[in-house]
C-alpha cells in the first residue's frame, strides 16, 4: 500500500518535472503578461484575441492574468509590491494619475501604431495623458458616459418631454417633477434606477453621481489647489446630495438590495435609468422600441457627464515594451474584438471604431450619449490622490443615501482626502500645479 | 479499571549528562515549530508595531516613508468611524454569540444521543462549517433578496402578508442582523465538534453513579454534564468572541460595511485603509489596537470564568 503511495508520488514528480523543463525551454520565447478585468464574454473575447495574436506572432507566449472588477486596485497593489507587474495592464482611467505618478508606467506612444495614435479621439487622448508632463501613458478602443434611459410607455402617460439633445436636457425642476409623477402611476414601482444594486463600494458612484455634483457648481476636490475642503463640503454638493437622498426616502430609487435590472425586468417596474452606455445592449434586447435615450438632466445651470474607462497602458518595468506594444496595436485592430464591442454597445474612443459604431452615429439610438462627450464630459480628478478620493466619497454616498446628514458626511470625506495629500507631501509636483 | 493511581510512580534518577542531551533533544524537536513562528507570526507582528508609527505606504511612493510617532493612534481613536466599527463588532459579538453557542451546544447534545445513523447525522450537522464562507455569502444573498426573495417569501407566507418584506442587508437596522443569522448557521458546526468531545470526555461511570443515586435527567444534566463541560465552555466562548472581533468575510462579500456604516467592523476598516487607500501604517495602528482588545476580552474572559468558576 505505502510502496504503491510511494510509486505513484514518484511519478507524479516525474511528470511535474517533465512538464517545469518543457516550460522552461518555452520560456526561451518573449512573454507578454497581460493584466485585465471585465466580465465573462469580455474576457473571452481578450483571451481570442491574445490566441489570434500568438499565431499572427510565433516568437511571443501571451500570458492573460484576470483580476475581478471591485478589487482590481488592490490586486494591482498587490502586483507592484511582488515586483510582479504586467508588460500590459488594463487600468481604470481616474486612477492613471496615480500610477505615473507612483512610476509604474511609461509613455505609450514610442510602442504602439501611430495610425492608432492618429485615430484617439479627444476625450481617449485626455483619459489616458499625465497632467504633469502631458504625455500618453494609456490607450483604449473605448470611451464611456452615462445616460437617462426612459420607457416610453411611462413617460407617455405622464406627458414628459423627450429632450432630443444635449442642449435641451431636463432641468431639474423638470426632473423632480417627473420623478414624482412617475411615482404615482400605475405599474411604476420605482420611479428611477441609478444602480445603487452595484454596490456601495464601487467605482460606479463616483463615475456616476461625479457629475451631478459638478452640474450643481460644485465638485469632489477643487482641481486648481487641490484640497476638497471648502468645495466637496460646500453648501452646493450638500444641497445636490440632500437632492438625491430626499428622492431615496421617497422611495424613487431602487434600493441596492434589488439588483441591476428593475428596468427591464418583468413588468418593468423602475421608469427611468441612470445608466452606463453598456446597459443599453441588454436593455434595447428586452425593450426593443419602449426604450428612450436623454442626455442627463442639469441640476444647475450646466449639464455634466461622465467619461473614462478602462483603458491599456503598459508597465515601467516591462522586459519588452516593443513586445507589450505590438500587443496592444494588435488588440485595438483586431476586427473580432470590435465586433463583440458593438454586441456590447461599446462607446467609440477611436475615430474608426466611432464609424463603425451605428449606434452612436447621428441619429443613432445612441448619439445622445454621443454627443455629451463634446459637449457636457467632465473627467475625474486627475490628481494621484484618486483612489482616496473615490474611497471617502462612496463612504460619503452611502451614509447620505441611508438617511445620514450630508454634511457630516462630507465634511468627514473632505477631510479624510485632505489629510491623505498632506500625508503624501501634496504629492509633488501637483503641490505646485497652481 | 483504577481510576485513581494510590503512589506515585517512581522518577528515574539520571545523570547531568542525561540531563543535557535530552535538553537538546527537546530543543531539537521545538526547534522548526519556534522557527516557523517566529518567522511568520512574531516578527510580522513585531514589525507592525513599527510600521504602525510611520507613515509607510503599502506600495513604495516618490515621498519618503517618515516616523510619525503616535500620529497614526490618534487619528484612529479621533475617526468617529473608527469607533462605529468597534461598536459593530461589540453588537455582532453580543448578538452571535448566544445563537452560535446554543444552537451548537443543542446540536451537540442532540448528537450525543444514540440515535440511529449517528455519524451521518453529525457529517450533516457539520457541513455548513466547511463550507467556503464566501459560497455560504453569495447563497445567503440571493435568500436574503429584496423584496421578493425566498426569506421574504417564507417571511411573508408564515405571516400570512402581514409582515412587509424586509430589506435583510439593506436596512441598517437589519443588515448586522442578518449578518448574524448566516455567520451562526456557516460556523456553528466547529462548535459543536467541540461540545461533542467534550462530551465524550465526561465519564460514563459518573452517568451510572448518578443514576444510581437516583438523579433525574435534568439533574444529570446540571451537575454532571454541565461541570463536566466547564473548560469547553471557557475554551468555545474565548474562541467565539475573537473569531467574532475578527468579522470580516462576510461584510466584504455582502455589504462592504454599509448600509450607513451599520456593518462596518474593525477589520474590513482596517483592510480598507490598507488596501483601498494604501496607508499602511494607518492599518497596523488599527491592527495593532485590535491585538490589545481581543488579549484584553480573552484575559477578562478567563478571569471572570474562573471567578464564577465554570
Amino acid at each position: 500500500m505505502t510502496a504503491q503511495l510511494g510509486n505513484r508520488l514518484l511519478r507524479t514528480l516525474l511528470a511535474t518535472a517533465a512538464l517545469l523543463g518543457a516550460a522552461g525551454m518555452a520560456e526561451a520565447k518573449t512573454v507578454v503578461h497581460v493584466m485585465h478585468q471585465g466580465d465573462p464574454g469580455w474576457v473571452k473575447a481578450y483571451g481570442d484575441v491574445a490566441k489570434r495574436f500568438e499565431e499572427a506572432n510565433p516568437d511571443i507566449d501571451v500570458e492573460m492574468i484576470y483580476a475581478p472588477h471591485d478589487a482590481y486596485n488592490e490586486k494591482f497593489s498587490a502586483a507592484v509590491m511582488a515586483k510582479q507587474l504586467p508588460d500590459v495592464m488594463e487600468l481604470d482611467a481616474p486612477f492613471l494619475a496615480n500610477y505615473v505618478w507612483s512610476g509604474y508606467l511609461q509613455p505609450i506612444k514610442p510602442l504602439v501604431d501611430q495610425d492608432l495614435l492618429d485615430d484617439m479621439t479627444s476625450s481617449n487622448i485626455s483619459q489616458g495623458t499625465y497632467p504633469i508632463d502631458k504625455d500618453l501613458y494609456a490607450i483604449g478602443l473605448t470611451d464611456s458616459s452615462v445616460v437617462l434611459y426612459g420607457n416610453k410607455k411611462y413617460l407617455e402617460a405622464i406627458g414628459a418631454r423627450i429632450p432630443k439633445s444635449v442642449d435641451d436636457a431636463w432641468t431639474r425642476e423638470e426632473f423632480e417633477g417627473y420623478l414624482e409623477k412617475l411615482s404615482k402611476l400605475e405599474g411604476v414601482k420605482w420611479p428611477i434606477d441609478t444602480f445603487r444594486g452595484y454596490g456601495i463600494k464601487t467605482e460606479w458612484i463616483t463615475y456616476a453621481y461625479g457629475p451631478l455634483l459638478e452640474s450643481a457648481g460644485c465638485d469632489l476636490i477643487d482641481r486648481k489647489t487641490w484640497t476638497a475642503s471648502g468645495t466637496l463640503d460646500s453648501e452646493a454638493c450638500v444641497k445636490a446630495l440632500t437632492m438625491m437622498q430626499t428622492w431615496v426616502k421617497n422611495g424613487w430609487v431602487v434600493p441596492t438590495s434589488s439588483g441591476t435590472n428593475q428596468f427591464y425586468a418583468e413588468g418593468q417596474p423602475a421608469a427611468l435609468a441612470m445608466g452606463g452606455h453598456w446597459f443599453y445592449a441588454e436593455a434595447a434586447a428586452a425593450m426593443k422600441d419602449d426604450i428612450v435615450v436623454m442626455p442627463l438632466p442639469k441640476i444647475g445651470e450646466r449639464g455634466v457627464s461622465p467619461n473614462g474607462t478602462w483603458i491599456w497602458g503598459i508597465s515601467a518595468t516591462s522586459e519588452n515594451p516593443e513586445a507589450a506594444g505590438k500587443y496592444l496595436s494588435f488588440l485595438l485592430k483586431d476586427k473580432e474584438y470590435r465586433e463583440y464591442a458593438k454586441t456590447q454597445s461599446a462607446y467609440p474612443g477611436l475615430k474608426s471604431f466611432a464609424a463603425e459604431s451605428p449606434l452612436y452615429a447621428e441619429g443613432g439610438p445612441l448619439a445622445v450619449a454621443f454627443e455629451q462627450a463634446s459637449k457636457t464630459a467632465v473627467a475625474r480628478p486627475p490628481h494621484p490622490a484618486y483612489p482616496t478620493i473615490t474611497s471617502a466619497f462612496m463612504q460619503a454616498v452611502d451614509k447620505i443615501f441611508n438617511g445620514g446628514d450630508a454634511q457630516e458626511a462630507l465634511t468627514a470625506a473632505a477631510k479624510k482626502i485632505d489629510q491623505d495629500i498632506e500625508d503624501n507631501a501634496g504629492y509633488p509636483p501637483f503641490d505646485e500645479q497652481h | 479499571m483504577t481510576l485513581q493511581q494510590t503512589s506515585a510512580p517512581a522518577i528515574p534518577r539520571s545523570g547531568r549528562r542525561h540531563d543535557r542531551q535530552r535538553f537538546w533533544q527537546e530543543v531539537a524537536m521545538i526547534a522548526p515549530a519556534v522557527l516557523l513562528l517566529a518567522t511568520f507570526l512574531i516578527t510580522p507582528f513585531l514589525l507592525s508595531f513599527w510600521t504602525a508609527m510611520t507613515n509607510q505606504p503599502l506600495v513604495p511612493r516618490p515621498t519618503p516613508v517618515r516616523f510619525v510617532g503616535l500620529l497614526n493612534f490618534q487619528r484612529v481613536f479621533t475617526d468617529p468611524l473608527f469607533w462605529t466599527s468597534l461598536w459593530n463588532v461589540t453588537r455582532f459579538t453580543v448578538w452571535v454569540l448566544p445563537v452560535q453557542c446554543g444552537l451548537a451546544f443543542l446540536t451537540a447534545l442532540l448528537l450525543h444521543q444514540k440515535l440511529p445513523m449517528r455519524n451521518l447525522l453529525r457529517g450533516m450537522f457539520f457541513l455548513p462549517a466547511i463550507t467556503s464562507m464566501v459560497v455560504v455569502c453569495v447563497i445567503w444573498g440571493t435568500l436574503f433578496q429584496y423584496p421578493s426573495g425566498p426569506l421574504n417569501q417564507i417571511v411573508g407566507f408564515l405571516s400570512a402578508g402581514a409582515i412587509q418584506p424586509i430589506d435583510w442587508l439593506g436596512d441598517p437596522n437589519w443588515a448586522m442582523f442578518s449578518i448574524v443569522l448566516l455567520s451562526a448557521w456557516q460556523a456553528y458546526g466547529f462548535q459543536m465538534i467541540i461540545y461533542l468531545a467534550g462530551l465524550q470526555g465526561i465519564p460514563e461511570e459518573l452517568y451510572d453513579a448518578a443514576r444510581i443515586d437516583g438523579a433525574s435527567a435534568l439533574r444529570r444534566f446540571w451537575h454532571v454534564t454541565m461541570p463536566g463541560l466547564r473548560p469547553t465552555h471557557v475554551f468555545v466562548l474565548v474562541i467565539t468572541t475573537i473569531q467574532a472581533f475578527k468579522l470580516y468575510t462576510q461584510v466584504a462579500i455582502l455589504t462592504q460595511g454599509g448600509p450607513k456604516e451599520s456593518t462596518e467592523t474593525v477589520v474590513h476598516y482596517m483592510v480598507r485603509a490598507g488596501f483601498e487607500e494604501q496607508k499602511l501604517g494607518y492599518a497596523s495602528a488599527v491592527s495593532v489596537i485590535l491585538f490589545v482588545i481581543v488579549l484584553l476580552i480573552a484575559l477578562l474572559q478567563r478571569k471572570l470564568l474562573r471567578r464564577f468558576d465554570v
